[in-house]
């Protein structure tokens, strides 16, 4: 069993505890004969000396040995007040840490809005410059990007060449290509077409081979 | 895994992987039931298939002999080419204009189409071969024109009635001799004009790490031009040109449906080319401006060594069709101007007549010149 420390006995004793504690060690006196024994015997002190106070002749200035003993009883609970809140300054306090996150998390909330309102408030054209320079200062630091076709397996491309023209699509191919010809003239359009057109050698016809692409 | 391999190696022993092509994936022919020319043969005698690491190469090469069912003389013909399972968005077209087929004569399509496929790809390939659109002499036309065929086709044949009106002309003034004369400058320029491979790629990316400059156009504005072009400017990237926005004006009296912008770029060493053109179909009526805007990048491979660099762009119209069906294309006079000299090259039928007289001869050309 637990026992009470001598100065809550001596508190209790008095009639100087608080509410809870008072519950508390009265509870322990009530089934420890040793306290209750020790608490009976402080309460025996203090008639004592409060008959003593009574019997001794009176203080200068209106002084009087109750007004002191209230005094004294009076700076001990303030003791015990300060100890407590001292206490609790030296244990290590878990709101600092929870401060310290918070800070962290409104630094970075301030950030993302500002690069938000920054990237959303461009002008397209300029925010596609920085993009590209930011591109080519990551190339710089960490080499070219090569983009493979593989990387981008949606990209249909049309081309042209004088051997042929071609559209690629997901690996795949369909060319076209001219035959011993008399000059080609290679062209194409922005719709997604490309042409060569040429005068066959053997036929003598004007050809005009076209691929195009269409999405589906 | 084991039955799968067992399956993929079957199916892969049907294909034979090098060599003449089974009758299974040879192309379809099919030309409606209407169809003013008709089949006549279809030779595909060096057609062949080669495995080429995991992919599977296929040549097609295909002779046709049409004949011109119908009443009427055939100016030009576009075949429609497409292989569903190997390019779903992409199709292939041949065109033969400046013909001269009169009713029940043949005339040969050569018709050259290689396809690159994954090997484990379906085995058959149904390439398969229609009529896009059939234009007569007097400019009507027949056929689904799902390739815009007949307005390409009309536009041709407006460009060989205007050189061979020319040339008649060069030949009533100045007689054979000036004719001759005209015929190899032909050959000249046309040896002598720049060519440049070309990608285009649709919605396409920057991809490389250039700073990307807004560049204006700068226009070349052709006296008789029904379309005033108004301003105009494109993203430039070190060899890639992108999503070119124009703006133009009607200055006609005709409301006009679609029209064309030749783009001419210029490199940092002062070479210039056509790269290409900007078309757009619109609605624009009289003394009204519109914008047209294309999402496309323009991307040129290296041009030897040097990497080209572009520096500058001119923008000029280079046909237009009004909403009534007419055409409009820059006069001879128009593509005499030194810039346009230089890029373009000769018509369709400009180029057919400087090949009859470089093979045949000055009389056979006079003779060719003599049958319109």
């Amino acid at each position: 069993m637990k026992h009470p420390a001598e100065a809550q006995i001596a508190l209790f004793a008095g009639g100087d505890l608080g509410r809870w504690e008072r519950w508390r060690v009265a509870r322990h006196i009530g089934r420890c004969s040793e306290c209750r024994h020790e608490a009976q015997a402080l309460r025996d002190a203090g008639a004592q000396l409060r008959e003593l106070a009574a019997e001794m002749p009176e203080l200068p200035n209106g002084l009087s040995w109750n007004r002191l003993a209230q005094e004294i009883t009076g700076n001990i609970r303030v003791g015990f007040a300060a100890g407590e809140a001292i206490s609790l300054f030296d244990k290590p306090a878990p709101l600092k840490h929870r401060l310290g996150w918070n800070a962290t998390l409104v630094v970075l909330g301030a950030t993302a809005v500002f690069a938000i309102a920054f990237w959303t408030s461009l002008p397209s054209q300029q925010a596609e410059h920085l993009l590209a320079s930011l591109k080519r200062i990551r190339a710089e630091r960490i080499g070219t990007v090569i983009r493979s076709s593989a990387a981008t397996p949606e990209e249909a491309v049309v081309e042209a060449s004088s051997a042929g023209i071609q559209v690629k699509e997901n690996g795949r191919t369909l060319s076209l290509m001219q035959p011993r010809s008399d000059g080609a003239t290679v062209s194409v359009s922005m719709q997604g077409s490309a042409g060569v057109r040429f005068v066959d050698a053997d036929t003598g016809q004007v050809t005009t081979n076209k691929v195009y692409y269409a999405e589906q | 895994m084991r039955s799968s391999s067992l399956l993929l190696g079957s199916v892969l022993a049907l294909v034979p992987l090098n060599g003449v092509l089974s009758a299974a994936a040879l192309p379809k022919i099919d030309f409606p039931a209407d169809s003013p020319v008709a089949l006549l043969s279809a030779d595909y005698g060096e057609s062949n298939e080669a495995a080429r690491g995991g992919a599977l190469l296929l040549d097609f090469h295909a002779a046709l002999s049409l004949r011109n069912s119908s009443q009427r003389k055939i100016r030009g013909i576009t075949l429609l080419v497409s292989a569903q399972d190997v390019t779903p968005g992409g199709k292939g077209s041949v065109t033969i204009t400046s013909l001269d087929v009169g009713p029940q004569e043949s005339f040969p399509v050569r018709i050259d189409l290689r396809l690159l496929r994954p090997l484990q790809a379906s085995s058959n390939v149904p390439v398969q071969i229609g009529l896009d659109g059939v234009l007569f002499d007097d400019l009507s036309f027949y056929g689904p024109d799902k390739l815009s065929s007949r307005r390409n086709m009309r536009l041709s044949e407006w460009e060989a009635r205007r050189d061979r009106r020319y040339f008649k002309s060069v030949l009533a003034a100045g007689g054979p001799e000036r004719l001759r004369q005209e015929m190899l400058e032909s050959l000249t320029h046309e040896a002598d004009r720049p060519s440049l491979d070309v990608q285009v790629v649709r919605g396409g990316r920057a991809t490389n790490f250039e700073p990307e400059k807004q560049v204006q156009f700068a226009f070349l504005r052709l006296p008789d031009s029904p379309v005033d072009p108004v301003d105009g400017m494109a993203r430039i990237a070190g060899n890639e040109a992108r999503a070119p926005r124009l703006e133009v004006k009607n200055r006609s009296d005709r409301a006009i449906r679609y029209l064309e912008v030749g783009w001419i770029l210029h490199d940092q060493t002062g070479r210039e080319f056509l790269a290409g053109s900007v078309p757009a179909e619109l609605n624009l009526a009289p003394g009204q401006q519109s914008r047209i805007f294309e999402n496309a990048t323009l991307k040129f491979p290296q041009l030897g060594a040097q990497p080209l660099a572009i520096e500058s762009m001119t923008g000029f119209v280079s046909s237009v069709e009004f909403a009534d069906g007419t055409l409009w294309i820059p006069t001879r006079g128009d593509l005499g101007s030194p810039q346009l000299q230089r890029v373009m090259a000769p018509s369709d039928e400009e180029q057919r007549l400087a090949q009859i007289y470089r093979k045949k001869g000055l009389s056979a050309l006079i003779a060719e010149l003599n049958k319109f």
